[in-house]
């Protein structure tokens, strides 16, 4: 055993406590700027404690609208909180297989792809509802096919299994300029074909949403949501891989001696088992698409999400305070911080699991 | 497993990577060989390696390329050892761990544009470490195209840092204690027990971590990005370089910027190259 005495004891938290100040600190300090009033933030010298606080600043951003409608915010904020709840009762008692959690599944897709338009928000409530949709619509679509490719790369042993997981770990390194550039050309060339054959203007019956004329590529969150699920596939796939390595092949071999099939057997004896796995995935995906910059940017010229958003807004030549930019850093950091505090466990699994077979 | 279930299973993020991955990759190496400028996407026009001696001729390409190279060579072995040193130490502490982890993640977790902005914040004018700056040398402090290198290098550590911590404090929860035991009973000091015990423990993740961190450090854009901007020309790294030769308002060329990424892409392989070779000869003898 290590002997700990009371010395030894405060010079491990002071150090630590040191670490966690270089940490935040920024933080700390940004959440300050943002309940100042500007006339504190101007000081020569900093004002610590002591200064006046207010809300102006998350004021001016979230409320400066001629014709904001709080309502209507309101009712998309409840959506959502439902949304996320039927989200998570799918996961826990479903049982009624793929038509229905499809149909499901169908339905919040189009509620967010289309809602949030009719009603006429703020700016900054589109790119809030741009990084929502870009989010989960990733989180779906990247999570359901890599969960199946890495079981498959899990139990295989063919040769094919081994080149499809070394290629990945290439891809998995690249950088994204390899990939946004001709992602750009390649969206580009569709539009225009979408335009010079007329294409483009027709009709679809399903997904003719309200608002939408034309049929594009290249500036719209499908755009940035393929991007982000195509990048993101080499990393689920060997996360997941990792974690169905875990799983003994004896379980689910039982089960289809039980006269289940290959499918049945995968959904309801090993999926259920591995929800701490999809978990520690879907927070990495989540993190992944909530924070790109690069794609956005360069795909999506006006259809920002938030990280985009807020460096346009506090470049040199905007005329927004630095007390707004702060509150606007401050508004798009908790949700993070919610996540961190509330899955702390997954995040660390997660990282150990993905470290220990990379 | 036999092949038909196992395709039945791969296909739709085979299909993605073919389509969205390897292809584009395929078109980035054909449009690097052509000159093609952004606003007249539809005349591509072959000059074979043209774009590769332009780039090469270009004292901005090989300033990026400098820097990249530095950025690369202080900020990994800094974040190494300053993540195993605090997971060592978070590894001491009993209770409070939760808290200290939750608060040393935040950095990593943050967007990353996000983060530089609230650093940055601290540096700009009326901020709490420029004012220090102040009172400490009687200078006032501006960021400038000299110290800017300095500030996106921490910036950088403190942004990444926490991988590694976290990466080791994961592998440190698996050191078998009787090791660590054995080895006080010998009489080992802290230093040999590290020597000896924790670090040929960890010896595959430091591998893993150091891999990971290299990747990251040689293709990190938007941290950098936010530092500079399209300034500082010459803390630019090979990512901010590329993008902005390709998409620059009015006279992106993005046949060039092809050609950079192409060559970006065979960097990263250089290093690479072994270690792939390395994984897939695990993979085939887990195969056998």
């Amino acid at each position: 055993m290590r002997k700990t005495t009371p010395l030894s004891r405060f010079g491990l938290h002071a150090t630590l406590v040191a670490l966690v100040v270089w940490s935040v600190l920024p933080f700390v300090w940004t959440f300050q700027t943002s309940i100042k009033f500007t006339r504190d933030v101007a000081a020569k010298k900093p004002v610590l404690w002591g200064y006046e606080t207010t809300a102006n600043a998350y004021k001016a951003f979230w409320l400066d609208a001629d014709d904001i409608n709080m309502w209507s915010v309101l009712v998309y904020i409840l959506a959502v909180a439902a949304i996320c709840f039927v989200l998570g009762q799918i996961g826990r008692r479903v049982r009624h297989g793929w038509p229905w959690f499809l149909g499901v599944a169908g339905v919040i897709f189009a509620a967010l792809w289309r809602f949030p338009k009719i009603w006429e928000a703020n700016d900054e409530y589109d790119f809030l509802i741009n990084s929502i949709v870009v989010t989960v619509l990733t989180m779906l679509i990247s999570l359901s096919i890599g969960l199946l490719a890495g079981y498959g790369l899990a139990r295989y042993t063919g040769i094919s299994g081994a080149v499809i997981l070394i290629i990945a770990l290439g891809f998995r390194a690249l950088p994204r300029t390899a990939f946004v550039l001709p992602y750009f050309f390649g969206a580009k060339e569709i539009d225009d074909w979408l335009t010079r054959t007329g294409v483009g203007s027709w009709n679809f019956p399903l997904i003719d949403f309200p608002g939408i004329d034309t049929l594009q590529i290249l500036d719209t969150r499908l755009a940035i949501v393929l991007a982000l699920v195509a990048v993101n596939q080499p990393f689920t796939i060997w996360m997941f891989r990792s974690f169905f390595m875990e799983v003994p092949k004896e379980i689910e071999e039982a089960a289809m001696m039980d006269g289940a099939t290959r499918l049945q057997a995968f959904r309801k004896v090993i999926i259920p088992m591995m929800w701490p796995a999809i978990i520690a995935t879907g927070l990495f995906t989540m993190l992944l698409a909530y924070n790109e910059y690069l794609f956005v940017r360069v795909l999506a010229p006006t259809e920002w999400t938030l990280p985009v958003a807020i460096v346009s807004l506090t470049g040199g030549e905007s005329s927004r305070t630095i007390t707004e930019a702060a509150a606007a850093s401050v508004s798009i950091t908790l949700p993070i911080v919610v996540v961190i505090i509330l899955f702390q466990k997954h995040l660390v699994k997660g990282l150990g699991a993905g470290a220990v077979k990379g | 497993m036999n092949r038909r279930t196992f395709w039945g299973f791969t296909v739709p993020s085979v299909a993605v990577m073919l389509l969205l991955m390897v292809f584009p990759l395929l078109t980035t190496v054909w449009l690097g060989f052509h000159k093609l400028l952004l606003r007249d996407l539809n005349n591509p026009e072959w000059i074979g390696f043209g774009n590769y001696t332009d780039l090469l001729s270009d004292p901005e390409f090989w300033a990026a390329f400098r820097f990249t190279m530095v950025f690369v060579a202080i900020v990994v072995p800094a974040t190494m050892i300053l993540g195993l040193c605090t997971a060592l130490l978070l590894d001491r502490v009993g209770r409070g761990r939760s808290v200290y982890l939750a608060a040393l993640l935040l950095p990593f977790i943050v967007t990353p544009v996000v983060g530089s902005l609230v650093y940055k914040d601290l540096f700009e004018r009326g901020g709490l470490l420029s004012w220090l700056w102040e009172v400490i040398t009687d200078d006032p402090f501006a960021v400038n195209s000299g110290n800017v290198k300095w500030l996106i290098i921490i910036q950088a550590i403190w942004n990444i840092m926490p991988f590694a911590m976290i990466t080791f404090f994961a592998g440190l929860q698996t050191l078998p204690g009787e090791r660590v035991e054995a080895a006080a009973i010998d009489g080992a000091n802290f230093w040999r027990n590290l020597w000896h015990v924790i670090l040929p423990h960890l010896r595959v993740l430091i591998l893993f971590v150091g891999l990971i961190s290299i990747m990251d450090a040689y293709r990190v854009y938007d941290q950098v990005f936010v530092w500079t901007g399209n300034r500082f020309t010459d803390a630019h790294t090979l990512q901010v370089y590329n993008v902005r030769i390709a998409t620059a308002f009015d006279i992106g060329r993005l046949g060039k910027g092809n050609a950079m990424a192409v060559l970006t892409v065979i960097g990263i392989f250089v290093v690479l190259i072994p270690f792939l070779w390395r994984s897939y000869k695990d993979q085939i003898e887990e195969r056998v």
